[in-house]
């Protein structure tokens, strides 16, 4: 039974992907697809919001890895917010952290993708994709 | 979170994807979907880029599924050493290390793998899992290769039980018994991870296997379903899964824990049932059961102080195991108790902590195995079966 259910939305230059439901199965994967759409789009600034995830497990967590990698590889920008700590503490522990910033609210990690200079993370610089 | 957080964190992230996986095995969900999942599963747990699953036919590794790949999938021609070479080797390795591909390495490129598992089932060569780098970049850890190495297993035990399946002239017998050792795997992965949350805690080593075969022995007197039996048996495995998440210092406390430990003790029972609520069981009393094992019929017990008619038959038999081994092992400010005590103990709490049905069992068994009336004991194990006290020992001493 699939219970992964992706919703986009797109503000400005920016592609919003929501990843509502549980994480746990190959459902999972339109996550990477849609993103994948977005950067053929030519939109490479990426948030993913967590507000109506309710569970992730390993498959999901090769999906997120899958678009890590993706965005890093078009050179684009991905943010993550509204993670719910248990996740969160997932993320940390897996080395998310280092690679993509990760926001209290959406409007925040807008304003980040909008305003600020591009992140720049470790890998993209390492990868040489960034420009 | 600190180290002792990210390790335990990282303990109960590979028991879930073990568990999925396990699970994901045994379903009767389309082949292709299974192995596609196991290889996201694999790939997740280990924060792999890149990944492949290959199965070996007529001479070559075909692809069954794959992830981030550079390049297309095309099979892999092998040369016959490098067959040898693979068929040689039951546990995962690093390809780099591996001599063997030195030459024609141009065909591994799509993959560029950074671990190799070949799966072995029968001395058959199944195929191969191939592992790309972190997407940290970070090498991987022997407890990599080992959650790496009990995947392999299941997955190639997977497929080799689908093809087996496929062909019809295969007898059912055949089939029968490859699900029940499917069974096995999935259990001893339960069970390495059972002794995985006991390493956790000096006091109780064991505690948690010893609990599920006492379990399995007091739902076996009371004929229950063997559904039910091997709900309870995972369910006793995984009962104090939840002590994951208390302080170390707390639970190995030489003396008797202060008050506010000993609320931050009794969390465990929800804590677990958080973590394995979470866990996609095939058999769905598991959470609830493991909630409620320290309720008590009186009333009295925790987190929700249940009465008896509200308590889950399998919870009050996971009570009864636990209160049990409890009494039969020694804790660090108290000695165990004589079996004379722990009949006593049992007659006096029937109708308060426990169950009278299912303590009366535990009795009436416990007789048996003394007066030596059973095949197999249970209760009292035989010695060099498991770590721990040997009850056997212990107690029949005093009867002979
Ligand atoms: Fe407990």
């Amino acid at each position: 039974m699939d219970r992964s259910f992706v919703v986009i939305k797109e503000i400005g230059d920016c592609g919003i992907i929501y990843a509502n439901g549980y994480l746990n199965g190959l459902g999972a994967e339109r996550l990477e697809e849609e993103c994948e759409q977005l950067l053929r789009e030519g939109i490479k600034k990426i948030v993913v919001n967590f507000k109506k995830t309710e569970l992730i497990n390993s498959i999901g967590i090769s999906v997120l890895i899958g678009i890590i990698e993706k965005v890093r590889s078009a050179g684009g920008h991905l943010g993550f917010c509204n993670l719910e700590k248990v996740h969160a503490e997932t993320f940390e522990m897996l080395g998310f952290t280092k690679y993509v910033p990760i926001f209290p609210s959406e409007e925040e990690a807008l304003i980040s993708m909008e305003k600020r200079p591009p992140y720049r993370g470790r890998a993209s610089r390492k990868e040489g994709s960034d420009g | 979170m600190d180290r002792d957080d990210l390790s335990k964190k990282r303990l109960l992230f590979n028991l879930a994807a073990l568990i999925d996986l396990g699970e994901e095995i045994t379903s009767d969900k389309d082949f292709k979907g299974v192995i596609k999942s196991s290889l996201y599963l694999i790939m997740g747990t280990l924060s792999a880029s890149r990944g492949a699953i290959l199965e070996y036919e007529g001479g070559r590794l075909q692809f069954l599924a794959s992830k981030g790949l550079e390049g297309e999938e095309r099979a892999i021609d092998l040369l016959p050493e490098e067959l040898t070479f693979l068929r040689s080797h039951n546990q995962p390795f690093l390809f780099e290390s591996s001599s063997l591909f030195l030459e024609g390495r141009q065909k591994w490129e799509a993959l560029l793998p950074v671990l190799v598992a070949p799966m072995i089932v029968k001395k058959e060569f199944i195929g191969l899992i191939t592992i790309g780098k972190r997407f940290t970049g970070e090498a991987y850890t022997q407890e990599d290769m080992d959650i790496l190495s009990v995947m392999a297993k299941h997955i190639g035990t997977g497929i080799y039980n689908h093809n087996l399946l496929l062909s019809l002239s295969q007898k059912v017998e055949e089939n029968r018994r490859l699900y029940t050792e499917l069974q096995l795997v999935y259990y001893d992965t339960i069970q390495a991870l059972a002794a995985a949350i006991d390493a956790k805690d000096d006091y109780t080593k064991g505690h948690s296997r010893r609990v599920a075969r006492y379990c399995v022995a007091l739902a076996e007197e009371l004929g229950l379903s063997r559904e039910e039996i091997e709900a309870i048996r995972i369910a006793g495995f995984l009962h104090d899964v939840g002590k994951i998440a208390i302080d170390r210092s707390i639970i190995n406390k030489p003396s008797k824990p202060t008050k506010e430990e000993r609320m931050e003790l009794n969390q465990h029972p929800l804590i677990s049932y958080e973590i394995l609520s979470k866990v996609r069981f095939p058999w769905k009393e598991i959470p609830l059961s493991v909630r409620y094992h320290h309720e008590r019929v009186d009333g009295k017990g925790y987190p929700d102080r249940l009465t008896g008619d509200k308590i889950p038959l399998l919870a009050k038999i996971m009570a009864v195991a636990d209160a049990f081994d409890a009494m039969t092992t020694d804790r660090p400010y108290r000695k165990r108790l004589s079996i004379d005590e722990v009949f006593r103990e049992f007659e006096r709490e029937m109708g308060k902590q426990f169950d009278p049905r299912v303590a009366e069992v535990l009795l009436r068994r416990l007789k048996k195995e003394l007066a030596g009336e059973v095949k197999e004991r249970r209760l009292l194990m035989d010695e060099g079966m498991e770590e721990g006290p040997s009850l056997r020992r212990l107690y029949l001493r005093r009867i002979n």
